[in-house]
């Protein structure tokens, strides 16, 4: 998705504002970085983000229940009702050149005076056999898009937190079975999720068990557990948490903790002026959309304090 | 627009939705492109033509409503399988319907196996946009390394209902248009094509087969395309 004139492009340009991500942390930067009337644009690899992959959200206030997809065309309108620019691009590295910030990319170079990292995170993989080889033909990290290619099959999903029942919940209802594997004792979804998973007749949860294969022949067969038995299984779709998309700010010398998370203060600063971070890429123990969200309008009122302060005269 | 039956209170479709998207879109249009789409017609005793196509009537109406909004900007010619044989030969069409986006040397640069409703609406239009001559983003870098890119075919598996789906077919369709042809590119809906899916073992989607010989599961970027379209050894220069 493109969301830029490029007629009127200019590569020489220096924005004020240029915020890395797609998902409604970087939109919610953006749409306040340009009420404040900074020169924005987002550049994104994933336009929505992860949350266009839940199938239902219901926590996010003033919309009682919207699907993932629905609440980023909501979040699409509301960027293109403020004319921000949107490019489908994936910057690769970050330099300070004088004042600025250079931002590259394999198609283009950018110029920002801050950079606003909302790059989030992506899901982790279980780093078991048959893993890569059956990603796309029976292993999925998404249920929203491949869970109709299970209608009346058995798959299961690995993990134990409310994601994955969120996604155990939404198979359930083309899956004939779902089986939901967690290695713990008791699943760790919200109270709510945790109730109807239990409530739905054709999901079954598997506790205290680990998943060390995934076999199969031109698609998934079977997984092996860690007591050694063999469970037939149609699809397996992993949800077993994220991992921050933090690479970007590795030549910058941005703080990072031992999970690669980006630290922030309160105001969404980084140890590095100029650059912000906020949403899933960052230390936040609470990683969802509207703390997301939070994060990265907190990111816009400083980076207009900056740049407020860049065009003070002394 | 429905009038809600109890309250009285006006509610919008999913159609609705969409074609109010495809209205405001294609309104946008201000340079003339042609589209050519291969149906199924058999011709009555009459001489009446009746669509042979299960799909080829509903995907024909939605088309038409791009082509009605787009100011005359936008001319979709239907050509029947029956009618146009040597035509599809050329063209390798195999199943109907079929989009394709052809120039006017016969150049084909994307072909759509998958109907262009919902979130796959706006790379459709996109695709649209930069083949009647809008700016595209990644046409220099395309051009700087269309030497080191052997003649491709990026097929892109697709469902209506996958979040990621829209930005892979996108940024494939760009390509192609970059390319000059050189890339082409094909958007698989593999639920209306369940034997296409079957034969790339395709079980998720997007699932991006690249020259028939590499594929890529899940979302995929730019960087990762144009590197498994040259191998790695990327030229940049700003």
């Amino acid at each position: 998705m493109f969301n830029i004139d490029m007629d009127s492009f200019d590569p020489e340009k220096i924005y004020d504002l240029i915020v890395l991500g797609g998902g409604p942390t970087a939109i919610g930067c953006a749409i306040y970085a340009t009420r404040f009337a900074l020169d924005v644009l987002i550049i994104g690899k994933t336009f929505g983000g992860l949350i266009a992959t839940t199938h239902v959200v219901e926590n996010y206030p003033a919309i009682t229940s919207v699907s993932g997809q629905e609440l980023v065309d909501k979040f699409r309108e509301h960027m293109n009702s403020l004319n921000i620019p949107y490019i489908s691009d994936e910057v690769t590295n970050i330099e300070k050149v004088n004042e600025y910030f250079e931002l590259h990319t394999f198609f283009q170079k950018f110029k920002a005076y801050t950079v606003c990292i909302a790059t989030g995170s992506e899901r982790k993989k279980l780093g078991i056999p048959g893993e890569e080889k059956y990603a796309g033909r029976g292993v999925s990290y998404c249920a929203t898009c491949d869970g109709p290619f299970y209608k009346d099959k058995e798959v299961c999903v690995i993990g134990g937190s409310d994601s994955a029942a969120k996604e155990a919940l939404f198979l359930a209802q083309n899956a004939k079975k779902v089986y939901l594997i967690y290695r713990r004792e008791e699943i760790r979804a919200e109270p709510i999720n945790k109730k109807r998973v239990y409530d739905t007749k054709n999901i079954e949860i598997i506790t205290n068990t680990n998943v060390i294969e995934i076999k199969g022949d031109t698609s998934v067969k079977s997984v092996i557990f860690d007591s050694g038995k063999e469970f037939p299984i149609n699809g397996v779709f992993i949800e077993i948490g994220s991992t921050p998309n933090s690479d970007v700010i590795k030549n910058l010398g941005v703080n990072l903790n031992e999970k690669r998370e980006i630290i922030i203060n309160r105001k969404s600063e980084t140890n590095i002026p100029g650059i912000y971070a906020a949403g899933d890429v960052t230390d936040a123990p609470f990683k969802q959309a509207i703390t997301g969200v939070s994060e990265g309008v907190i990111a816009a009122y400083s980076a207009f304090d900056f740049i407020k302060e860049m065009y003070i005269e002394y | 627009m429905h009038d809600h039956p109890e309250k009285g209170v006006i509610y919008m479709s999913e159609d609705d939705k969409y074609r109010e998207i495809i209205k405001r879109e294609m309104a946008k249009l201000t340079r003339p492109v042609k589209l050519k789409v291969f149906t199924s017609q058999r011709t009555e005793a009459d001489g009446s033509k009746i669509k042979a196509c299960m799909d080829c009537g509903q995907f024909m109406a939605l088309l038409r409503v791009y082509e009605e909004n787009s100011n005359g900007m936008l001319t979709i010619e239907e050509l029947s399988i029956d009618d146009n044989p040597e035509f599809a030969k050329k063209y390798d069409i195999q199943r109907v319907p079929t989009i394709l986006f052809i120039d006017d040397n016969g150049i084909e640069y994307i072909r759509y196996l998958a109907s262009p409703q919902g979130a796959e609406i706006q790379p459709f239009v996109q695709a649209l946009f930069t083949f009647a001559g809008a700016p595209n983003y990644y046409e220099a870098s395309i051009k700087q390394n269309l030497d080191r890119i052997n003649p491709s075919i990026l097929k892109v598996m697709i469902t209506n209902s996958c979040p990621y789906c829209p930005q892979v077919a996108s940024i494939c369709n760009q390509f192609a248009l970059a390319s000059g042809g050189k890339i082409k590119s094909v958007i698989i809906d593999i639920m209306a094509n369940p034997d296409i899916g079957q034969y790339y073992d395709a079980a998720g989607v997007p699932y991006t087969v690249i020259n028939d010989q590499k594929t890529i599961a899940g979302m995929v970027g730019p960087n990762e395309i144009i590197r498994a379209l040259i191998g790695g050894n990327i030229r940049v220069q700003y």
